[in-house]
């Protein structure tokens, strides 16, 4: 699996999947497929810390969220103990269904980034910028200018900071800041007009290439319109068909007019992503679950995927496709098998 | 001017939709559909800004983005991401960023449009360089694409005053820097506070009129992220107040110097 596209269907299922259910068990599985993909990657690209870094983070995490709610969460019936109601903020029951509330929020979070890093783990720079669609030239131009220069703007900057503390600066004040910035800035914008030069010397003029239709921009705000007014629709029960009917709609238009927009385009890569059978495999596969978890509504079909602690505390309900969906993240371990 | 008023047009539809997106749990209450899942919010904020961001670079690059433009963003892009490491080399308190000057700067000197694009390209840079892609990103990207936008509404209010070049100008950026330095953590709060919530007193409550959910906010803010916003604020007055002349001076040398024409004439 090494295409990006892949990659992004998965994270996508993903979200989906995190974002659908508060059952500890299933968020609990998730956690823990994710965790193991992220050691088995992170051993696979020699860093060796990765695992004891977001271990560490994650218990953190869940620590603060558990402690919080249990100290400003007052509801619940199974009190554990109480402080002084006239203690402000703090005063009143502790209860285990806030600590299970807190936990539970914890281990949401804790997904949630996990998840990111993961994608941040496996995929490169160039590969993320390489997801930017091609009606978007002239910005992932600036993109990659700014990416590139970024190593040497660095090492100016240390050059710079080291040749301070030589003359003396101590460097511990906000004002410290000035003789570094101010040279970071002049040798750094020289460049600048340096490259627009030779940009415009060898042709590049992405103004007179990349004018579009003020249709095609018109269209677009209605889409995004359609999309918004999908969702405000659906906060207030209107039929979930108009939302789905809107969301289409202003996608796919967005998504078209982006196409059509990249299709001018040329643009030339050095390294070609190579689609495997199995990365098409995987693609098709997460489309499927991320329609069936949409599709499936999981308040009707998958009502384990809801849970309360409040007002008393209750053993989540498991069901067999439920702990099949939640495994989802882990997918890509079978998968990688093959690489 | 047709395209200056559409301009303002695309300018004004994404600053009402991403406003309205992210007021969601305040102006549009559930009260209708208590079973709609809470968890929907942070998705949904986040795939409403991605479109807004979308429809608004698409605009910006196809009327504004020339060579020159590309490159000096470019690099300004790549400056700011750079000087965000400077927080590790020199350290500053909690919530302390040096980024929001060199936003601020250049969407008051060059307009709000390149201010946009300068907030919302250095999170997006800086979240690529530092592993920090995420659902907040397109919150981080179009708040500080605000920031940015609408400092060049300082420029007629500082010109009117005729403090150019004066420590009034100074005064100004740093109270505006003050300002966003508490707004920026307003805003980014919002796009995940109805999910994720602690005490009943901050929590959103989907039944509750507005003032009510406000209140609740004002508590929540109030409770994790103020004290975090007060320093941020506080640093970008120091930076604002310590670095603004200099790179004012250095904007207006190198506008000059970027103001080349490029003229496309037939081959001999």
């Amino acid at each position: 699996m090494t295409v990006s596209t892949t990659w992004l269907t998965w994270i996508s299922t993903s979200l989906i999947l995190l974002l659908s259910t508060r059952n500890p068990i299933y968020i609990l599985i998730a956690l823990t497929t994710l965790l193991f993909l992220g050691a088995h990657i992170s051993h696979r690209k020699e860093q060796p810390n990765w695992i004891g870094q977001n271990l560490r983070f994650l218990i953190i995490m869940i620590t603060i969220s558990t402690l919080i709610n249990v100290i400003f969460a007052h509801t619940g019936r199974t009190i554990l103990f109480a402080l002084p109601k006239n203690w402000p903020v703090i005063g009143g029951n502790m209860t285990l269904e806030s600590l299970v509330y807190g936990a539970v929020n914890g281990l949401v979070i804790g997904s949630l980034y996990l998840l990111f890093n993961i994608l941040n783990l496996v995929l490169s720079i160039k590969q993320i910028t390489r997801l930017i669609p091609n009606a978007f030239r002239p910005i992932s131009i600036m993109i990659t200018i700014s990416l590139t220069f970024f190593p040497s703007i660095q090492r100016r900057t240390r050059e710079i900071r080291e040749a301070q503390i030589i003359r003396g600066n101590r460097m511990k004040k906000v004002s410290d800041w000035v003789p570094i910035i101010i040279p970071l800035l002049v040798t750094s914008l020289e460049n600048a007009i340096l490259l627009s030069e030779s940009m415009t010397a060898r042709g590049f003029n992405s103004k007179s290439s990349m004018k579009f239709s003020n249709l095609n921009l018109v269209t677009m705000i209605f889409a995004v319109f359609a999309v918004f007014a999908g969702w405000i629709l659906r906060l207030y029960d209107y039929p979930i068909v108009i939302s789905a009917i809107l969301y289409v709609l202003g996608i796919s238009s967005i998504t078209l007019i982006l196409l059509i927009a990249g299709k001018h385009v040329n643009v030339s890569h050095f390294h070609q992503e190579i689609w495997h059978p199995r990365d098409i495999i995987f693609v098709v596969m997460s489309f499927f679950i991320a329609v069936a978890m949409i599709g499936l509504q999981p308040v009707e079909c998958l009502p384990s995927f809801l849970y309360s602690p409040y007002p008393i505390l209750s053993f989540p309900e498991i069901s067999v496709l439920g702990i099949i969906l939640s495994a989802m993240p882990g997918l890509p371990l079978v998968f990688m098998k093959f690489d | 001017m047709k395209s200056r008023i559409f301009r303002i047009f695309v300018d004004l539809i994404v600053f009402i939709l991403g406003f309205l997106n992210l007021l969601a749990p305040f102006i549009f209450q559930q009260s209708r559909n208590p079973s709609f899942p809470t968890a929907s919010f942070p998705l949904m904020v986040s795939l409403v800004l991605v479109l807004c961001l979308i429809l608004i670079l698409f605009e910006t690059q196809s009327s504004l983005l020339d060579n020159k433009m590309i490159a000096f963003l470019g690099v300004l892009i790549a400056i700011n991401a750079g000087v965000r490491f400077l927080e590790n080399a020199i350290s500053g308190p909690a919530g302390f960023s040096p980024i929001f000057f060199l936003i601020i700067l250049t969407g008051y000197f060059f307009g709000s449009r390149i201010g946009f694009l300068m907030g919302a390209m250095t999170m997006f840079v800086s979240g690529l360089i530092t592993g920090g892609v995420g659902p907040w990103l397109p919150g981080q990207m179009i708040t500080a694409g605000w920031l940015g936008q609408s400092s060049a509404m300082l420029k007629p209010l500082i010109q009117g005053l005729k403090w150019q070049q004066k420590t009034g100008e100074i005064l100004v950026l740093s109270i505006y820097g003050a300002i966003w330095g508490i707004l920026y953590g307003v805003i980014m709060n919002l796009w995940f506070w109805p999910f994720f919530s602690a005490s009943p007193g901050q929590t959103w409550l989907q039944a509750a009129g507005l003032e009510e959910n406000i209140s609740r906010y004002s508590a929540y803010y109030l409770a994790t992220s103020f004290v975090w916003d007060v320093t941020r604020s506080i640093g970008n007055i120091f930076i604002i107040s310590f670095l603004s002349r200099p790179v004012l001076r250095i904007f207006k040398r190198f506008k000059n110097r970027f103001s080349f024409i490029v003229v496309e004439g037939k081959q001999p």
